[in-house]
């Protein structure tokens, strides 16, 4: 092993004993940290003017209370369009948005939830429909139950509303969030994103509201659908519906209830975005990587280091061990400086708590990503180093290695959507997941196999490199 | 003359180099290709208009975007005419025929300009062809509101003719920054990032102000904007001022590397 | 510690570079390898060092392929282009990272910078140094290992006349050590005095394969010197007689077919004066001529005036 780390040795001299290095590591430093200035101080965002992140459009049917009293219902079937899909039963001080309200429900994924007043959900037994649900309203507290068979009945969350009317609403409700994104193609170059929203239905039956006292309540049922048109995509129109087929109740619509975790929908993930300069950083790298090969070529000097070491497939690897722990090291090193150029600029610019956290570099999120901000550069290294073993001169290595890696990114725009989202799952560029700190819907690829992909673009060409490296003569 | 042997001298380096036709025919047939390529991937409704207007593609624009690819081999062509030079040591014997380094320089310049030209001018006359016959069939019609494409349409060959003129200034931009850097690799890696970095970086900007500046200063951008045909008067720059923007940016560079080529020792 | 090469067969496309070439390369001499230009001496070189495939035939050092020398550096040091070196980096460093690759240690850079006597410009980037230095530097390389097999492509290119002597006894001392030495040059000059036994190939073929000795007598033939005031005088005698006579210098002539005291008596009969008489000893440069004359790949105008036979 120690012959290994020898060679290692030799090409990390080699490295570190010529001018261009330096520059090329300046340049891919300063690039990512120049992007996270201009990205820091160009971006303003608006989204703590309006509020924490809350969700209140529901397909609601409804019947009003007056005084204290309970609605009990068992919801038979729910239509899982996803883990946030929730039907269950409502209350509601008021029929307005935002208005005070308790919930208990069953979400698709995550089994039943407590909702109170856009407080965090507390969880109840992990299960699915059919279940029994029940809300019990005494003064201004309201309380919610749950049952497998509507006999045995455990209690889930209670909260206090404020100032409650005597009259309010109950019933059942029915709320399916966006599963993905809707990307539209406004023209050539010119995308417009909103969630994708999908209609869940839901079917209740034994449905029951009755008073304190046990006298059944049983008004008109009204239903308000307030899934219309939704705020991102105007064009987008989802209608939901209420139909009652004797003791059945069917209720379709669209739309979510309560708090929705940072980054919901199309909001910024500005930690990746920081790291966005990386992009230009991996151009300067690729040009040391290329010189780094292409020099000994063009020279003459990679006779000498076959006559030192025969074994061509060693050095190979050497040069690329070296130059991949230099790329790494860069990369790291330049994400944590565009991480604290770009935080205090964005904070000033409105990105801050509560709509957007507060990272730090102690965040394992932001550690994740700067680590894998060192380990894309390490790849692109890699890749532009295959590409000067293989074709041996500077322009033609250093033209293929750019176009693989940055290509891509610029002409997805005047694709199709379908072309662009494949382009970006299959490039090299979709290593770049790595960096992603949120869940966003529009992400078409996550970290993990977008490094695969990236990881074994950089397998092949250094296969490849090494195939011809030993055949020809150098 | 001077100037007539330098031409002579330079033309002949040019015409005897195998990547020199190769780059020329690439920037002629990446064009088509990659035009070719989106007008047949693009359909009249991949677009949906934000309600209330209407999506009105510029189809000219779309037909030239193949320039996207064809401008590299422009690039990588001026590069290799001023650099080849130093890695194979040539630099010596053609600084010994021809004493005035301007005489040269100029000559460089001419041997680059008038191929890429002469290339571009097939390049974007193929893809504005293709783009016609595409079209149509992707829903491009006057019953949808789109004239077929019109060779003749004043504002179509102010598009097509300034896009070759791109072409050329592109290439220009390769050669200044070749000869002030001296290292195809560095050269070709520089001008690439000066082109793509602006649009790179607007996308990343949210507020307008800045994707303004960041188009108007671009070259590409700036450059580019001579293909529109369509919204004229909401472009951030106007298209003969962006094609300026870019001829500006190929001046300066081309001055840089004539007074390190002059100043320079070979 | 020796080369041998067998069969050895190499061709670039169309060009056949190095045809059947077999030779050895003994210990304890210093071995010329000598051809025109284009001959196939590089090539050659580069075979025995594993860099260019061969596409027939082998070459071994110390009865191994190169390929399979432990630590290559110490058994073969090799000088094949002098300007192989990236004019960014320092003389020190380009032998340093040599130095770690092979395992040897970095005080050896500072040893073999010395012998060379570039210490002063250690620390210089290589792309000031003139060619004589870069030479120095590329020698230097090949010493790094001392390795018991030399073999330097070229050294004497670019080298002034002190560089020249300066070789001559560096190669002279290794061989007295016991190594095996293959210098290449395709001036034959260069070589007088420093080689012992001579590899001749012209157009990749070999054309002669023994000591300096011998190839220099067999050019030399049995032909005679003859210094003379009145040489056109002395031509008509001798070539009335039958000699082939040619004239070499203004007051020289050369005699073949003719043994010396013939000639002795042939002027003293006529009366033409002379002063001296010696075995013509044809210089390495003439021997190399008339072995590779039918062999040479690029010849100017034949430009002879006033040569009589």
């Amino acid at each position: 092993m120690t012959g290994f780390l020898r060679l290692m040795r030799a090409e990390w001299t080699k490295l570190r004993s010529v001018r261009s290095t330096v520059v090329c590591l300046v340049f891919a430093v300063g690039l990512v940290a120049l992007t996270a200035a201009i990205g820091g101080s160009g971006s303003t965002t608006d989204a703590n003017s309006s509020g924490p992140p809350h969700a209140d459009s529901v397909q609601f049917a409804f019947q009003s209370l007056d005084g204290d009293g309970s609605i009990t219902a068992r919801l038979v079937s729910q239509q899982e369009t996803g883990p946030d899909a929730k039907a269950g039963l409502l209350l509601r001080t008021a029929v307005e948005q935002n208005s005070p309200y308790a919930a208990i429900m069953v979400t698709a994924g995550y089994g039943v939830r407590w909702q109170g007043n856009f407080a965090p959900d507390v969880a109840g037994t992990v299960g699915k429909a059919p279940r029994w649900l029940r809300l019990t309203r005494s003064g201004g507290t309201v309380t919610g139950f749950e049952s497998p068979d509507g006999k045995a009945w455990a209690q889930v969350g209670s909260v206090t509303l404020p100032d409650a009317p005597r009259a309010v609403a109950v019933g059942m409700f029915v709320a399916s969030p966006p599963t993905g994104l809707k990307n539209v193609r406004r023209g050539p170059g010119a995308t417009e994103s909103g969630p994708d929203w999908t209609v869940s239905t839901a079917v209740f039956d034994s449905v029951a509201v009755v008073t304190a006292t046990g006298a059944p309540v049983d008004g008109a049922w009204q239903n308000i659908d307030t899934s219309g048109p939704l705020p991102e995509l105007p064009d987008t129109e989802i209608t939901g519906s209420f139909t009652r087929d004797g003791d059945r109740f069917t209720l379709t619509g669209a739309g979510n209830l309560g708090l929705l975790p940072y980054g919901y929908g199309a909001d910024s993930d500005v930690v990746r975005d920081s790291f966005s300069g990386i992009y230009l950083s991996a151009i300067a790298i690729a040009v040391l990587s290329v010189l780094f090969i292409t020099s000994e070529f063009s020279r003459g000097v990679i006779r000498i280091t076959f006559a030192i070491n025969p074994r061509r497939g060693r050095v190979l690897a050497a040069k690329a061990a070296v130059l991949g722990l230099v790329a790494f090291v860069t990369g790291v090193f330049s994400a944590v400086v565009a991480f604290l150029i770009s935080q205090p600029l964005l904070r000033d610019n409105g990105f801050r708590p509560p709509a957007y956290p507060d990272y730090s570099l102690t965040d394992w999120v932001v550690v994740r990503a700067v680590l894998g901000t060192g380990l894309i550069l390490a790849l692109f290294a890699l890749f532009a180093l295959a590409m000067g073993t293989l074709l041996r001169r500077g322009a033609g290595a250093i033209t293929l290695a750019i176009g693989v890696l940055v290509f891509p990114f610029i002409i997805g725009a005047f694709l199709s959507l379908e072309a662009e989202s494949w382009l970006r799952r299959l490039t090299p560029m979709a290593g770049l997941a790595v960096q992603q700190t949120m869940r966003r819907l529009d992400d078409v690829i996550t970290p993990g196999p977008g490094l695969a992909v990236l990881a074994s673009y950089v397998v092949v060409a250094l296969g490849l490199a090494y195939w011809q490296l030993r055949r020809r003569d150098p | 003359m001077v100037m007539l042997l330098a031409l002579r001298t330079e033309w002949t380096k040019f015409r005897t180099v195998r990547s020199s036709g190769w780059l020329l025919v690439g920037v002629a047939g990446l064009t088509v290709s990659l035009s070719t390529l989106t007008c047949l991937s693009f359909r009249v409704d991949s677009c949906l208009p934000e309600p209330g207007t209407t999506c009105d593609v510029d189809t000219t624009r779309l037909a030239l975007i193949g320039v996207y690819l064809g401008q590299v081999a422009a690039v990588i062509l001026g590069v290799l005419v001023a650099g080849s030079e130093y890695a194979t040591a040539m630099m010596h014997a053609s600084l010994t025929a021809v004493p005035r380094r301007a005489a040269v320089f100029v000559a460089k310049a001419w041997v680059v300009l008038i191929p890429v030209l002469a290339a571009g001018l097939p390049g974007v006359y193929g893809a504005l062809l293709a783009a016609q016959a595409i079209q149509p069939g992707n829903g491009f019609t006057t019953a949808n509101g789109y004239a077929r494409l019109s060779l003749t349409d004043p504002l179509t060959v102010r598009a097509g003719f300034g896009t070759v003129l791109y072409l050329g200034l592109v290439a220009l931009l390769g050669l200044g920054i070749a000869m002030a850097v001296r290292s195809t690799v560095t050269a070709i890696s520089t001008v690439l990032t000066l082109l793509f970095g602006f649009p790179f970086l607007a996308m990343l900007v949210s507020e307008p102000r800045w994707k303004e500046w960041l188009t108007e200063y671009s070259p590409m951008s700036a450059g580019l904007a001579v293909q529109a045909t369509r919204g004229l008067d909401t472009l951030p720059v106007g298209p003969w001022q962006g094609l300026g923007v870019l001829a500006a940016y190929a001046g300066a560079a081309l001055l840089m590397g004539g007074a390190a080529f002059k100043l320079r020792d070979a | 510690m020796s080369i041998e090469v067998r069969g050895l067969r190499k061709s670039f496309g169309r060009t056949l570079a190095v045809d059947d070439l077999s030779f050895t390369v003994a210990p304890g001499r210093v071995t010329g390898f000598v051809g025109p230009n284009g001959a196939g001496k590089s090539t050659t070189m580069r075979m025995i060092l594993g860099l260019d495939r061969p596409d027939a035939g082998t070459a071994l050092v110390g009865g191994r392929p190169y390929r399979s020398l432990l630590r290559p550096l110490t058994e073969v040091g090799a000088l094949l282009d002098a300007s192989a070196i990236h004019p960014g980096r320092r003389a020190k460093d380009h032998l340093l990272w040599q130095a770690h690759s092979a395992g040897l240690p970095s005080r050896r850079v500072d040893e073999v910078l010395e012998q060379v006597g570039l210490s002063a410009v250690a620390r210089k980037r290589a792309g000031g140094f003139s060619l004589g230095m870069r030479q120095r530097l590329g020698i230097a390389g090949a010493l790094l290992g001392d390795p018991r097999v030399l073999m330097f492509d070229e050294p004497v290119n670019g080298l002034d006349p002190e560089g020249i002597v300066w070789i001559r006894e560096l190669l002279r001392a290794q061989a007295a050590r016991g190594r095996a030495i293959l210098i290449s040059s395709h001036l034959m000059g260069e070589l007088e005095g420093t080689a012992d036994h001579l590899i001749v190939i012209g157009r990749g073929r070999l054309v002669a394969d023994a000591g300096v000795s011998e190839l220099v007598s067999a050019a030399s033939g049995d032909r005679v010197v003859v210094r003379t005031s009145q040489r056109s005088e002395a031509i008509t005698v001798l070539a009335n007689a039958g000699a082939t006579v040619a004239s070499t210098d203004r007051d020289t002539v050369t005699v073949g077919g003719m043994p010396g005291e013939r000639i002795t008596a042939l002027l003293g009969a006529a009366g033409v004066p002379f002063s001296e008489l010696k075995a013509h000893r044809a210089s390495l440069e003439e021997t190399y001529m008339e072995l590779t004359r039918e062999t040479v790949e690029y010849t100017g105008q034949d430009l002879t005036v006033g040569e009589v036979r």
